[in-house]
């Protein structure tokens, strides 16, 4: 095999990873400024900054909280969808498509979509919040309300994804099992239950992970729908991140220094993703 | 009523609500874009009166066409190169044993960093806008190889050790064995990182400051008003941007589907 074939991929790894952390370390050890980069050695302030940035503390904790929750949303809503299809029966088809277009829809249009749903204004429930009794009620006007508000937008987009990969898991389980089971009198849960679900179970997880890995790289949504507010409710780490560098102060090396530290946080999480993942399939076998 | 009933009537009503809950955002933003400031404040789901005029408004507020060639430009750029690049990777990694696995492992790891970090060192190196197809082709990369890799296993070796026989070089055996057997995989990979790098935010927020070369992404934040005057054009413009990724996602129906089921879960 001709090792030169791997010169693109190399190359790819080098823009897209490797100059990328070993300018973000040399970043966050160092002063410097958008125009001018790396003044000067700066030890381990730009660490303290960072940690002491009340924003960026909490943000870390939001991510990955939102990332949990909205991949918990997906993946329950986006199985769900998927058992049905598979017990309608028939092709994806049309209706399988129109599943699918959350997906494809730009994250900015998504955002601008639900803000615009939602308004307490102009909004598509202002006659329902009318009859509640809760006429003008803005579900981004809290923190709580706006950050669960963010979590369904997320997840509206992303279900597909799930949908989509255990639908195909569950075509791959072979008909002679379900056959069989039916045979030793096991009705259709049951079925579900403990036949096809230990065998789609490791798809499952693998959709799990990579939900999580796209939900903690949410920026987008929030730049659009809350810009982080109210106060710092949905500020998550990715976006004061970026607040950090390029918005206000220009602090490159505090936000290089966050960077690092919402990698090891990312990192951690996924690293716990991946035992889980890992337990189950084991104990499967 | 029999289980078999109940469970046809219930896996109908699922999808259904689904199916209303994946439309109604998009449809609802259909609705405002045909009614006037008054028709909308007034709230509700269908316009008292159809007009268009925030159509035409929504281009003249900000440059949409405009943006929408950049979009389209930045997106055609950047999936060629995501292909060029993964082609050849995703053969290795299918192909090439334990090295070609431990590339796949560090291809997918480097997906798995939130993309915030590399704006900072990106933005020293690139400080242009042309630079946004080519951050976004090599960013999708992991993408593609992951969705491709399936799909180059499952071509039987022997079909390529054939042609090896009848005297072609591996490159050439990629070229006109494996390459015409991974097509739909190919396409299907295509158009997700066409999506992929149309729908892109971050990058292109933070590398294209100058107005002439956002992509609409970054046109549709920046119409940001909260007047009620603006929802119309809001929608309008926002819809500018979904209507072709609906089209496409339509029109290639079947290989998208087919391309991410079959290729992604192993």
């Amino acid at each position: 095999m001709p090792l030169w074939l791997a010169v693109p991929a190399v190359v790819s790894l080098l823009v897209i990873a490797g100059y990328p952390t070993v300018v973000g370390i040399a970043l966050a050890f160092t002063n410097s400024s958008l125009a001018r980069p790396l003044r000067s050695f700066a030890g381990f302030d730009n660490f303290v900054a960072a940690a002491e940035s009340v924003a960026f503390a909490g943000s870390l904790l939001r991510s990955a909280v939102f990332a949990v929750l909205a991949t918990a949303l997906s993946v329950v809503a986006g199985v769900a969808a998927a058992v049905a299809l598979d017990a309608r029966g028939g092709r994806f088809g049309l209706l399988g498509t129109v599943l699918l277009l959350p997906m494809v829809t730009p994250p900015v249009s998504v955002g601008v979509a639900w803000k615009l749903l939602l308004a307490p204004v102009g909004g598509a429930f202002t006659g329902l919040w009318d009859a509640l009794g809760i006429a003008g009620f803005n579900p981004l006007g809290s923190g709580v309300g706006a950050f669960s508000t963010l979590l369904v937008m997320h997840a509206w987009q992303w279900t597909p994804l799930v949908t989509l990969l255990v639908y195909a898991a569950l075509l791959g389980v072979p008909a002679e099992l379900r056959e069989a089971a039916a045979l030793d009198g096991a009705g259709w849960l049951r079925t579900l239950r403990s036949v096809v679900g230990p065998q789609v179970a490791p798809s499952v997880l693998a959709v799990a992970v990579l939900e999580l890995v796209i939900a903690f790289k949410v920026f987008d949504l929030i730049v659009v729908v809350t810009s982080g507010g109210p106060g710092v409710s949905t500020t998550v780490a990715s976006f004061e991140v970026f607040r950090t560098a390029f918005r206000g102060s220009f602090e490159v090396g505090t936000a290089a220094a966050e960077t690092l530290l919402l990698g090891l946080v990312v990192g951690v999480v996924l690293a716990v993703a991946g035992l889980v993942t890992r337990r189950v399939r084991d104990a499967d076998r | 009523m029999s289980a078999p009933v109940v469970r046809a009537f219930g896996s109908r009503a699922v999808l259904a609500v689904a199916a209303v809950l994946a439309l109604a955002p998009v449809l609802f933003l259909v609705s405002l874009s045909l009614r006037g400031v008054d028709d909308i404040s007034n709230g509700g789901w269908l316009p008292t009166r159809v007009r268009w005029d925030n159509w035409p408004a929504a281009f003249d507020t900000v440059p949409l066409a405009r943006m929408l060639a950049n979009s389209w430009l930045i997106a055609l750029g950047a999936t060629l190169l995501t292909v060029l690049v993964a082609v050849p990777t995703a053969y290795l990694t299918a192909r090439g044993g334990r090295r070609g696995q431990r590339l796949y492992s560090v291809l997918l790891a480097a997906y798995c960093a939130p993309p915030v970090i590399a704006v900072l060192p990106l933005y020293f190196l690139l400080k242009s806008v042309l630079g946004l197809a080519l951050v976004d082709g090599l960013a999708n990369v992991p993408v593609a190889v992951w969705l491709l890799d399936g799909f180059v296993r499952r071509v039987p070796r022997e079909l390529e050790e054939a042609g090896w026989v009848d005297g072609l070089s591996v490159v050439a055996g990629v070229r006109r064995v494996v390459l015409p057997l991974v097509l739909p995989g190919l396409v299907a990979a295509s158009l997700v990182c066409f999506f992929l790098a149309y729908n892109e935010f971050l990058f292109a927020v933070s590398f294209a400051q100058s107005p002439s070369a956002q992509p609409l992404t970054v046109g549709l934040s920046l119409f940001q008003g909260d007047r009620t005057v603006q929802f119309g054009q809001q929608a309008a413009a926002s819809l500018v941007a979904i209507v072709p990724v609906y089209l496409l996602a339509v029109a290639a129906q079947r290989l998208l589907i087919g391309g991410l089921s079959q290729g992604a879960v192993k």
